[in-house]
């Protein structure tokens, strides 16, 4: 509510299309890998410029695992673990927190989930207990999680006076008509109330091993301190059996245009269709492909005629966004309401036209440049780093990844860049949802 | 206001590059005085430079004194109208050219406008600085203002409104809220301005404004990064020593004088739920009192042992959440804010007398040393962690020079550890009473036909056709 009320300092950054950090590594500190004996991934850099470190721990248990009809469930575990443990209450988790001036959050994805934690140096080993014991020890109190529910259940009526995120609810769920990503990660209204706390401790002892999870730990600390006051601690979280559980995505087959009627200025459009998941080895194609289409900030060729030669929206941008099953591509805008559809055909326009032609050299060169030369600045926080770490190991990329990215964007071509445009957009079956004030907009 | 917002969100634990901003992370470091450096160029131009050599990469910030404190009735928001011209090129650099190049460098930039001030900024390889330098001292001077650019970029400006204001019922409250509030000092009126004033803007206008406030005497620059001072500092002379010095504007703002009463208003707009924003006057970094209120907001509202957090989230169930938000750093008297939305059922009545309650609390009983202590330490451990970035080492700068001097950040530590549980209970009584407060209430309206229910109905079907 606050950054709403000064107004000014709330600057979203979106010149990468896809959601994952990229780029080359010309500044990359080094990475210590270790594989524990319970098959935990170690990555640590030490950074000693400042007095904190960074821990951020990736558990494969994201909304992806959602049992069907249990929506939420990953999250609620993920929130359930500062909510107690079997020596302290979650105020007095949060009490100890704060005094230290650390910060401890868990949240949950569609992939996975997030433990982060982020302490001062001379309250390292507190902290760290802190971190382990809430992932090892949680109780889920009933009356806390009850609670939880409540707060999900008024946030997810509270976003309906987000028309984007109306807007972005509505599109996902025509999207998928199955799949993983079908269902917002806090879940729904229907879902959340069916969850119980015994659904929630099963959840966390089916997945909440170390067997294919992931700690990063960045800033000032040692590999000496790591041995010390982590391994002990870290070796103890029992290995589990965690099911393979190979999910089936279904996209629905467009065109499919959903209206939704809200007394709004502007009409929130998303026009899109499937993406890919982040395996794809057209990833990299796509990704050059999509910055001089839309994700390239005011570089793109959405912003160029939609914004800057029309002056129709004040934000449109293209993204792709893979996870490791195949995510959406979106095309995103807001305009009022009577220019909505003219700002649609434009869209539609531009997609046509980097399926038709050829992109020029010169846009493609810029699009490589940015997004070679912007790796630097992808890596420049412990938080920032810790997350790529986590996001290599995840995804399999080899901690050599960052070496082979320039070339990996450098060897695209112009033929690649239409190659990928003309598999991979599909403007006349595209799924659109518009949140508007339909009459206005005219298309009642 | 910023020129370059991109509403786009998702949900996954992907990173979105969202800088962040918190005024309780305006905290300070001592010692910053010893490796700053700071000249002003025979022009006028005020350099601030800080080197930080922890990763092969620069900030480079152009600051200009001027924000919609410095607007008139009738032509509001022209300072943020002006912040998106900047872009729209000069003599020799085409429309909309200054980001592709930016970026065809690997960087990004954008600006934003403040009550206070504009700032331009891009964040580059720290190879690439002179690029931005280049560019940066050229549209201090060589701005060209078309008419079919503005006539364009009005309409941007007008979308950006409809998107942050008109179709967001927190930000409209907030902005029915500074109209309440301040009746003669220019924080009056939004930074983004009234519709009908950009509706009003000329051409004229604008160049008029650029020519009174885009001048060398009226701006400063904040330079973060892998640099050395030896180094750089020439080339900035080179750059933009030469640019003419321009005459000082006038910065002398009328303040609102003491309110009399409390203030009241509803903002009767369709939403889901109730929420209510109180802001009492209070003084800005000028007065010592003003750490007392960061020591004040942070007790409320800093942490999940907060106050508001404890009481009004955890125990009573009121509200979904509940803030406390100092203006340390304004230029002028800004808002102590609170602020809360409540959960669906809850009578936003019972809110505003659970946050009275906690008002009243910190008036009657003193704090306790280890609560004290424990929001110092939040204060200090945030500091450290903010400078993690460059990006805001060097805003904080900018923020201090805007509101005082860069160097008063070397003061905030300090007087954030002398903040005793007597200060608290004097300035709490003094600044957070109800005469001297506005409270704005959103009061929902049912939404129209066939949308989602309101508060407290039978859950039916959304309808979507």
């Amino acid at each position: 509510m606050i950054t709403t009320l000064r107004i000014s300092f709330r600057l979203l950054f979106f010149l990468l299309a896809f959601w994952f950090l990229e780029g080359t590594l010309l500044a990359t500190p080094s990475i210590q890998r270790t594989i524990l004996p319970n098959q935990i991934v170690l990555l640590v850099s030490e950074e000693h410029s400042l007095p904190f470190v960074t821990f951020q721990l990736l558990i494969d248990a994201g909304s992806q695992k959602d049992p069907s009809g249990q929506e939420g469930l990953a999250r609620l575990t993920a929130k359930g673990l500062l909510l107690g443990t079997a020596q302290r209450t979650a105020k007095a988790i949060n009490e100890e927190l704060d005094f230290m001036g650390a910060s401890l959050d868990s949240s949950a994805g569609r992939d996975y989930l997030n433990l982060s934690l982020r302490v001062l140096k001379k309250d390292q080993e507190k902290g760290l207990a802190l971190f382990l014991e809430v992932l090892t020890q949680p109780v889920f109190p009933p009356a806390e999680m009850k609670k939880e529910v409540e707060k999900t259940l008024a946030a997810i009526q509270a976003e309906e006076d987000q028309p984007e995120e109306v807007a972005e609810k509505a599109f996902q769920e025509n999207l998928y008509l199955q799949g993983p990503y079908k269902f917002p990660v806090e879940g729904t209204k229907a879902s959340l109330p069916r969850i119980t706390r015994e659904d929630v401790v099963r959840f966390y002892q089916k997945y909440y091993h170390p067997d294919r999870s992931i700690l990063a730990v960045v800033g000032d600390i040692t590999q000496e301190e790591i041995k010390t006051h982590l391994f002990p601690s870290l070796e103890k979280w029992p290995r589990g059996k965690i099911p393979e559980e190979p999910l089936k995505t279904e996209f629905t087959k467009g065109p499919k245009t959903v209206k939704i009627d809200r007394s709004l200025t502007q009409a929130n459009i998303i026009l899109g269709q499937n993406g890919v998941s982040r395996d794809n080895p057209d990833f990299y194609a796509l990704q050059v492909m999509n910055y001089i289409l839309g994700g390239g900030g005011f570089s793109s060729r959405l912003m160029e005629e939609v914004r800057n030669k029309r002056g129709l929206a004040y934000s449109v941008a293209s993204f792709f966004d893979p996870g490791k099953y195949a995510g959406s591509f979106q095309i995103v805008l807001q305009t009022k309401n009577n220019s909505a559809r003219e700002a649609i055909t434009l869209a539609r326009d531009q997609v046509e036209r980097i399926r038709k032609e050829m992109v020029s050299e010169k846009e493609l060169e810029g699009a490589q440049k940015y997004l070679v030369g912007s790796f630097p600045m992808r890596l420049d926080t412990q938080g920032k780093l810790a997350n790529f770490l986590l996001q290599v190991e995840y995804y399999g990329l080899g901690l050599d990844y960052p070496a082979r990215y320039p070339k990996l964007i450098q060897s695209v071509s112009r033929e690649e860049v239409l190659r990928v445009a003309q598999k991979y957009l599909h403007p006349d079956n595209y799924i659109m949802v518009i949140v508007a004030d339909l009459k206005a907009a005219g298309l009642e | 206001m910023s020129r370059g917002i991109q509403k786009v969100k998702r949900k996954t634990t992907g990173v979105l590059f969202l800088f962040f901003f918190f005024s309780f992370l305006a905290v300070s470091q001592a010692g910053l005085k010893e490796q700053v450096f700071e000249t002003v160029l025979p022009n006028g131009l005020k350099v601030i430079l800080l080197e930080n050599h922890k990763a092969p990469l620069t900030t480079f910030q152009v600051c200009y004194r001027v924000g919609s404190r410095n607007e008139a009735w009738g032509k509001t928001g022209l300072s943020h109208m002006l912040e998106h011209m900047m872009f729209k090129g000069t003599k020799t650099v085409g429309p909309e050219q200054f980001s592709r190049i930016i970026q065809e460098n690997g960087g990004n930039n954008n600006a934003f406008t403040t009550h206070d001030y504009t700032a331009y900024f891009a964040n580059i390889s720290a190879d690439r600085v002179q690029v931005v330098m280049d560019l940066e001292a050229d549209r201090m001077k060589n701005l060209v203002l078309r008419e079919e650019d503005f006539s364009t970029e009005r309409m941007v400006v007008m979308e950006e409104r409809r998107l942050r204001t008109e179709d967001d019922p927190p930000s409209l409250l907030a902005e029915q809220l500074g109209a309440t509030a301040f009746q003669e000092q220019p924080y009056h009126w939004p930074v983004i301005g009234w519709m009908e004033d950009i509706k009003r803007f000329t051409l004229e206008d604008l160049k008029r404004y650029y020519q009174t406030y885009y001048n060398p005497v009226n701006a400063f620059l904040v330079v973060v990064g892998d640099f050395k001072k030896e180094d750089l500092l020439p080339r900035i002379e080179k750059t933009f020593g030469s640019i003419p010095r321009g005459a000082p504007p006038n910065q002398e703002k009328d303040i609102d004088p003491k309110q009399i009463g409390e203030r009241r208003i509803l903002v009767k707009k369709e939403a889901q739920l109730p929420s209510l924003v109180m802001g009492y006057h209070v003084p800005n970094l000028l007065q010592p009192d003003s750490y007392v209120l960061e020591v004040i907001a942070a007790l409320l509202s800093g942490g999940k042992s907060s106050r508001f957090y404890q009481n009004l989230v955890q125990d009573k169930q009121l509200v979904l959440e509940a803030d406390a938000e100092h203006a340390l750093l304004s230029r002028d008297p800004d808002l102590f804010y609170i602020s809360a939305n409540s959960l669906p059922g809850k009578e936003v009545a019972e809110v505003e007398k659970a946050l009275n309650l906690e008002i009243e609390r910190l008036q009657k009983e003193p704090v306790e040393k280890r609560e004290l202590e424990k929001v110092k330490n939040q204060l200090e451990s945030s500091f450290i962690y903010s400078q993690d970035s460059l990006f805001v080492q060097a805003m904080l700068l900018a923020k201090h020079e805007v509101a005082l001097s860069w160097k008063a950040i070397d003061e905030y530590l300090p007087s954030v550890r002398k903040v005793t549980p007597e200060d608290i209970q004097r300035v709490a009584r003094k600044y957070l009473i109800p005469d001297n407060r506005t409270v704005g209430i959103l009061v929902p309206l049912p939404p129209k036909d066939g949308q989602a229910p309101p508060v407290g109905s039978s859950p039916k079907e959304r309808a979507v056709r």
